[in-house]
């Protein structure tokens, strides 16, 4: 509530402040060409812009700085839509979206009083960029543009500017090259300009323009979005309660140089960032950018500040791990030392920094940004789905294995014959099948390099039967698969060859074991051909699409980058569909179904809405299904999300009662049995369908909240979508949305 | 229950629960699961805020049934009240240094306990000063005693139970006047075996170095509707933490198997539940039998993610909110227990006050959500035995891992079986008897037996059957066969390995045939089979091993061949019996515990004094040379043991070490 007062009053300070200085006329306009761009230098703006619209009228960023872009900076590049200009001091940039003048700054201009910046954070909010260089024990220190020695080489290239930086004391150079495109700022860094002369220092981490979009505590209404679950908001405020930054590395952490995730099994960990997006809102419906890191993100992190914390800015940015320490123990009790990693990590950096305004100047304006860039690259494409009805996800547990005397038996939970009783028995049409633990043996045994089903689940033929009945009905199937696992203590692998090793030298992953890209490439390729020729199915697979780390297996290095392009080739030359648990962008190229779609944050408390930001980016076009409903402790809630939020409800399923599999290592299905879900899945599936149904194959166009724990969600073919969380009925003109209930409408009407 | 749910949400609540983030809890939930292991289940508790109050350092609250917030404000020495979390007024600033426990009774009556001026203050529901007094001057109370008031709770005849720190004859009682009532409720102290060896071998002066042994004082307190009084103690054996208090001061909760030894406050709820927070951040949720049902819950690392906690120093629970305060925070973190915790909730209500039957529906719904639910099974097989239902208690009991439960449904079945079958066995064992009495009289005249008399006098001619044979001589002339062995004249070595293997088969057999009732192992898949037959096998040899060679200095006669041979027929008793008596086991109830642990017992007896037989023949020994024979085998395979385990650590150490060389030397070099 408190909230929202405040948002408003902002809104009428940058009203009130909106003194807009009209911009001065200069004569220049010729498109981007250095001479013109030169001539236009501590020039004010020209007075027409290309396409012969009215003069553009500057919008600052903070109402209380002057509409106009400083004397320090020069017009580099200008196009239809924006203008670039430069500071070659501190490569600093900002951008005039001629739409509607709002000038977007990379970098603190002027200092106030009360920003609480002390003089290395001065340094790091003036410069473009700042770099942490490590010495050979390992020690960092930080260098800006703006405070450390260094030379700069500063040259205009037509669409844009190209800065080479040195930095004296380490010795360091590092060439940036902004470019303007039609939509917004491209920012390279690519890996062969980077130099590091002095062996006695590393580049450690780069700090790509830190302050880009930086606000001052709640002065304008707006906030920041971060890729957290669903998506994350954090909207700017004087006061936060965060007391530490907020922190994400894209992809998950790099095993490769931790060997393994430390195991708590109390505590869920936050959800992995699966997209390379962040981005910031500057008053909502008004001004917005996204950045995409387009490469380089498997060494990325994001770091957001909310005000209150060390400083008194909002910011968010993207800084990169060149170098790392990390610790090599020199015995098994755990002694060691901690030392520098030997090669510095090769990739490019290129963010994509677009730019939104007026209606589009939200998050899902951002999220239909990001969706189209996805779509434009063709990333994504439209999964093609006659039917009327929604899908739904059926994960089928074939069998289990137990230990008998010295023996394994299989423990079957659903057989084939079952499964499709179980189809039958439902009478679903677009369901989406996953058969999970049909390899000999079951769930947790090595899944074999070709098509083998357990011959006590069912034989090749009665899979091939089930999966053609399947598609016929509009549905699909696949075989689960994770083919970089590596069970413990399990036959079907050799831990001296097949798998990836970390950095010091052990073998990656506790438990489960991840296999080396050989491995998986040889796995994988024999089973997806198989799965593709005789089954005509599909695979559904884990961790492929989601978990990425780089292998120091001697002879065999492979870093982040090159594992997400050996990946993609595996994945495009494989012979059959693909879906993919809770993927990454690189996996969505490939992607016929996404599973286990986030619908919540991981709850940090300064992050102030939960908002369907991967939901609106793949409507329309993947279908996505949530994660399995028997594990959902708020049944109904649970499903008002999914209906919020656009999600296809999911099922892990057996035929046998699920008390069989308590003592095995999928004691984690602690509910799974038909007979119990059964009638649950036939309510559910008819709600959702009955609410989800019309707007299939639609994409999100617009979501507002109306009142406390009530929100709308408008499709592209103008039907809208009224969820009410609250245990009151909600009066929308003459329709009632019952408590804890939603209803769809024609917005159109 | 929805009805109920819709009453304890006030509009601040409500407001709480639909912001616009929804976050997935930072913690798993876990349940009591099977085999005694813990199982993860559906969340119970969904974190829904963190609300900061307008206080520093807190130590305590207490929330009235009516939703009202009082937060002893220990850093700025006052109460604050809240509605809706919002301060509507604030108390005893002038009489309050640093108030560190606070009650509110019915009439809104404030108990503070005031750690800094170790009083206790009593203040009306307007503030003003009721009473205010210190410690107690009745000699009752100890003349050395100090009177540290942390917590209080106080009944409903306005009785102060008062936490007194460090105080280890218990909780002090007063009255409202100030009077000491006398102490309540006594943790015992804990004499571990390291105190009872000091205590024998130290004079008084070096005891008295010691730090003395006394009981750990309890931490906190809580009092239910029922003016009982239940207490955590931190700092003490966790199935011994939380406690429970009849009016006379005697604990009736049993022990604890799922705690902490860190829990900081509790709070029990109208409908049988009891909450406790832990200093780590963990929450766990008890029925008042101490089963546990939820645990969850984790500390804040800096990540700063909603129902985390930092330095939880109190918990109270309001409908289906649950509050906890958090000291460092200086706010209230707020959960709500979800759909499933609910149902859990509703069903232990109803269990709790002796509902079962009423119950069970809401335990098969819990149990479609977790199969792996035990608490729902007892439940559900306390509700069929009340019906009586006995095969349904039966399948239910076996999954809840419940013996008695179990025994006792057992016991109902086997009668009715009993009853209804008995006297047609016992007419067939009369006929049977006739019958075979007739047989024999016939034989003795016609000898139609003799065929088969003669087939097994031929088939004695094979070694193995005579071999087989020869083991039951062992009953009536232990000491004579065990002189045949060694003139080599019955019994061979090979036989006496086959003896060995069926004596490892029996073992691991019967681990697994062993009737539930008798069994250790609830579940079977925990059994591990391979150390089973290892242990088993490593015994046997270390036995023969160790008494040949003891023998062997000792002037025994016996070879390896006799020692090894001897020792596999004086193991008969076990290899012959064993497996019948655990097939029994199936059969009886705990009420012929007797039967099962008498049988066990009279073979291993039989075994030990085999063996003991086969020593003194086998080494032709004296009574008194075979008693030191024994006695030095078995410490010499307490060397071996010993000896195996030290080759173990070095070789490990030496691994280590050029292994640490290598890596070293690849690294730096």
């Amino acid at each position: 509530m408190a909230e929202s007062i405040s948002l408003r009053r902002g809104l009428a300070v940058l009203i009130a402040a909106g003194v807009l200085l009209a911009a001065g006329s200069a004569g220049a306009s010729g498109a981007g060409s250095p001479p013109a761009a030169a001539a236009a230098h501590g020039q004010a703006p020209p007075a027409l812009s290309p396409d012969g619209r009215p003069p553009v009228q500057f919008i600052a960023a903070d109402p209380r700085d002057l509409a106009e872009v400083p004397e320090t900076y020069e017009l580099a590049a200008e196009n239809a839509l924006f203008q670039l200009y430069a500071n070659p001091e501190t490569l600093a940039f900002k951008v005039v979206d001629r739409r509607s003048g709002y000038i977007w700054h990379s970098n603190l201009d002027e200092k106030e009083e009360e920003d609480r910046l002390n003089r290395t954070w001065t340094a790091f909010a003036q410069s473009g960029i700042s770099i942490d260089y490590l010495d050979r024990q390992a020690g960092e220190e930080r260098n800006s543009v703006t405070n450390a020695e260094h030379t700069t080489e500063f040259a205009l290239t037509g669409d844009g500017f190209e800065a080479a930086v040195t930095f004296t004391d380490p010795s360091i150079t590092i060439i940036v090259r902004v470019t303007l495109d039609a939509n917004g700022v491209r920012v390279d860094i690519p890996f062969e300009s980077i130099e590091e002369n002095d062996p006695a220092f590393k580049l450690g981490l780069l700090y790509v323009y830190p302050f880009f979009g930086a606000t001052r505590g709640g002065r304008i209404p707006g906030y920041m979005f971060i890729p957290d679950g669903a998506g994350s908001l954090i909207r700017f405020a004087d006061e936060t309660k965060a007391h530490n930054v907020f922190y994400g590395r894209y992809y998950g952490a790099d095993l490769g140089m931790i060997t393994y995730l430390p195991y708590d099994p109390t505590v869920r960990r936050p959800f992995r960032i699966s997209i390379p997006v962040i981005g910031m809102v500057h008053g909502e419906k008004e001004n917005a950018y996204i950045a995409v890191v387009e490469k380089g993100a498997s060494y990325g992190q994001i770091v957001a500040h909310p005000s209150g914390i060390i400083t008194n800015f909002n910011f968010l940015y993207n800084s990169f791990i060149y170098n790392q320490s990390y610790f090599q123990s020199t015995n098994r009790s755990g002694a060691g030392v901690t030392t520098l990693q030997q090669n510095t990590n090769a990739f490019d950096i290129s963010i994509h920094y677009r730019f939104l305004t007026g209606e589009d100047g939200d998050y899902v304006g951002m999220a239909r940004s990001y969706q189209k860039y996805l779509v434009d690259r063709g990333i994504l494409a439209k999964v093609e789905d006659p039917g009327a009805d929604i899908g739904i996800s059926l994960v089928f547990l074939g069998g289990e294995k137990e230990k008998v005397l010295f023996w394994h038996r299989l423990i079957p939970m659903t057989t084939v014959e079952q499964m499709a009783a179980i189809l039958d028995d439902l009478g679903l049409r677009n369901t989406d099948v996953v058969y999970y633990g049909w390899q000999p043996l079951g769930a947790s045994s090595m899944p074999p390099d070709s098509l083998k089903i357990d011959r006590r689940l069912g034989s090749e033929g009665e899979v091939r039967a089930l999966a053609e009945a399947i598609r016929t009905e509009g549905g699909n199937f696949y075989l689960y698969y994770h083919p970089q696992a590596a069970f413990f203590e399990e036959k079907g692998y050799s831990p001296r060859y097949d798998l990836a090793m970390s950095i010091s030298r052990q073998n990656l992953g506790s438990y489960t074991y991840y296999l080396n890209l050989a491995a998986v490439t040889e796995r994988f390729t024999g089973l997806s051909e198989d799965v593709g020729t005789i089954l005509s199915g599909g695979l559904a697979l884990d961790g492929i699409g989601s978990t990425l780390y780089s292998d120091f297996k001697p002879g065999h290095f492979l870093n982040r980058e090159d594992a997400i392009a050996a990946y993609q080739e595996l994945l495009a030359g494989m012979g059959s569909r693909a879906s993919f648990f809770n993927p990454n962008d690189y996996a969505f190229e490939f992607m016929r179904a996404y599973y286990d779609m986030p619908i919540f944050t991981s709850g940090y408390i300064y992050a102030t809405d939960t908002v369907p930001f991967l939901q609106i980016v793949l409507s329309g076009y993947v279908p996505f299904y949530g994660a399995p409903m028997n594990f959902s402790s708020n049944v109904r809630e649970d499903l008002l999300k999914h209906i919020d939020f656009g999600v296809y409800p999911a099922y892990y399923l057996t035929q046998e009662i699920t008390a069989q599999i308590l003592n095995t290592p999928s004691s984690w299905i602690y509910t799974s049995s038909y007979g119990q879900w059964g009638q649950e899945i036939k309510e559910t599936y008819a709600w959702l369908n009955a609410l989800l149904g019309p707007v299939k194959g639609q994409s999100i166009v617009e979501r507002e909240q109306l009142r406390d724990g009530v929100f709308a969600t408008t499709y592209s073919n103008g039907m809208r979508i009224v969820v009410n969380y609250t245990d009151r009925p909600f009066q929308l003109d003459d329709l009632v949305v019952d408590a804890r209930n939603a209803l769809i409408q024609d917005a159109g009407q | 229950m929805r009805r109920k749910f819709a009453i304890a949400l006030t509009a601040a609540l409500l407001a709480l629960v639909t912001t616009r983030a929804s976050a997935d809890a930072p913690y798993t939930t876990w349940t009591s699961g099977p085999g005694g292991y813990l199982s993860m289940t559906q969340d119970a508790y969904s974190p829904v805020a963190e609300v900061d109050l307008p206080v520093s350092g807190p130590e305590d609250m207490f929330v009235t049934p009516h939703g009202v917030l009082y937060v002893a404000d220990t850093g700025n020495g006052r109460i604050v009240k809240l509605v809706d979390f919002q301060e509507v007024a604030s108390y005893g600033e002038d009489v309050l240094e640093s108030p560190t426990g606070i009650f509110v009774d019915g009439e809104g009556v404030m108990y503070i306990a005031d750690a800094k001026k170790s009083t206790i203050v009593i203040l009306d529901a307007d503030g003003n000063l009721v009473n205010e007094f210190g410690r107690p001057v009745e000699p009752l109370f100890g003349r050395n005693r100090e009177f540290l008031p942390r917590k209080i709770a106080v009944d409903a005849r306005q009785n102060l139970y008062i936490i007194s720190e460090g105080s280890v004859n218990g909780i002090v009682q007063m009255n409202t006047n100030g009077n000491f009532i006398g102490y309540f409720g006594a943790n015992t102290a804990q004499m571990s075996l390291k105190m009872i060896l000091q205590r024998m071998f130290l004079t008084q002066e070096q005891l008295d170095q010691f730090i003395r042994n006394e009981a750990a004082s309890p931490s906190n307190i809580t009092i239910d509707h029922q003016a009982m009084v239940y207490t955590v103690t931190a700092g003490t054996s966790f199935e011994k933490s939380i406690r429970r208090f009849t009016i006379s001061g005697k604990n009736i909760l049993p022990e604890i198997y799922w705690s902490s030894t860190a829990f900081r406050d509790l709070v029990v709820s109208e409908n049988g539940l009891l909450l406790a927070v832990a200093a780590d951040g963990v929450i766990f949720e008890y029925n008042l039998d101490g089963t546990m049902l939820f645990a969850f819950g984790a500390t804040d690392t800096g990540d700063q993610r909603l129902g985390t906690l930092t330095n939880p120093v109190a918990i109270e629970r309001y409908g289906d909110f649950v509050y906890i305060l958090d000291k460092d925070k200086n706010a209230v973190v707020v959960y709500l227990a979800t759909e499933f915790a609910r149902l859990v909730h509703e069903g232990i209500r109803l269990y709790t006050e002796g509902y079962y039957v009423e119950a069970m529906p809401y335990f098969e719904q819990v149990l479609d959500y977790n199969g792996s639910f035990i608490m729902a099974y007892q439940a559900i097989a306390d509700a069929h035995f009340k019906q009586r239902d006995y095969a349904g208690a039966l399948t239910a009991y076996r999954y809840a891992e419940d013996r008695n439960g179990y025994s006792e449904a057992f016991w109902e079945l086997r009668n009715e079986v009993l009853q209804q079958y008995l006297s047609q066995a016992l007419m067939w064992l009369l006929v049977l008897g006739v019958a075979q009495n007739v047989g024999t009289r016939l034989d003795r005249r016609y000898d139609y037996l003799d065929p088969i008399r003669k087939r097994i006098a031929d088939l004695k001619q094979f070694r193995f059957v005579d071999d087989f044979l020869f083991m039951f001589r062992f009953i009536k002339q232990p000491a004579d066969s065990f002189y045949y062995i060694k003139k080599d004249l019955r019994g061979s070595l090979k036989f006496a390995l086959l003896v060995y293997a069926w004596i490892v088969a029996v073992r691991i057999l019967s681990l697994y045939v062993t009737g539930f009732v008798f069994n250790p192992n609830p579940v079977l898949a925990y059994i591990r089979v391979e150390d089973e037959a290892v242990y088993a096998l490593l015994l046997l040899f270390i036995w023969n091993a160790a008494n040949y060679l003891v023998s062997t200095i000792s002037d025994g006669e016996g070879r390896v061949r006799d020692v090894v041979i001897g020792t596999a027929y004086s193991l008969f008793p076990y290899a012959l019996f064993a497996l019948p008596i655990a097939l029994i086991s199936n059969v009886l109830t705990l009420n012929e515990v007797f039967i099962y642990t008498f049988s066990l017992n009279v073979v291993w007896a039989w075994t030990g004094i085999l063996l003991f037989i086969m020593v003194k023949e086998v080494h032709n020994y004296t009574f008194s040379e075979t008693v030191r024979n024994v006695l030095v085998t078995f410490f010499t395979m307490g060397l071996f043991v010993l000896t195996g385990y030290i080759l173990y650590v070095l070789f490990n150490q030496l691994f280590d070490f050029v292994s640490a060389i290598f890596q070293e030397v690849r690294l730096r070099g």
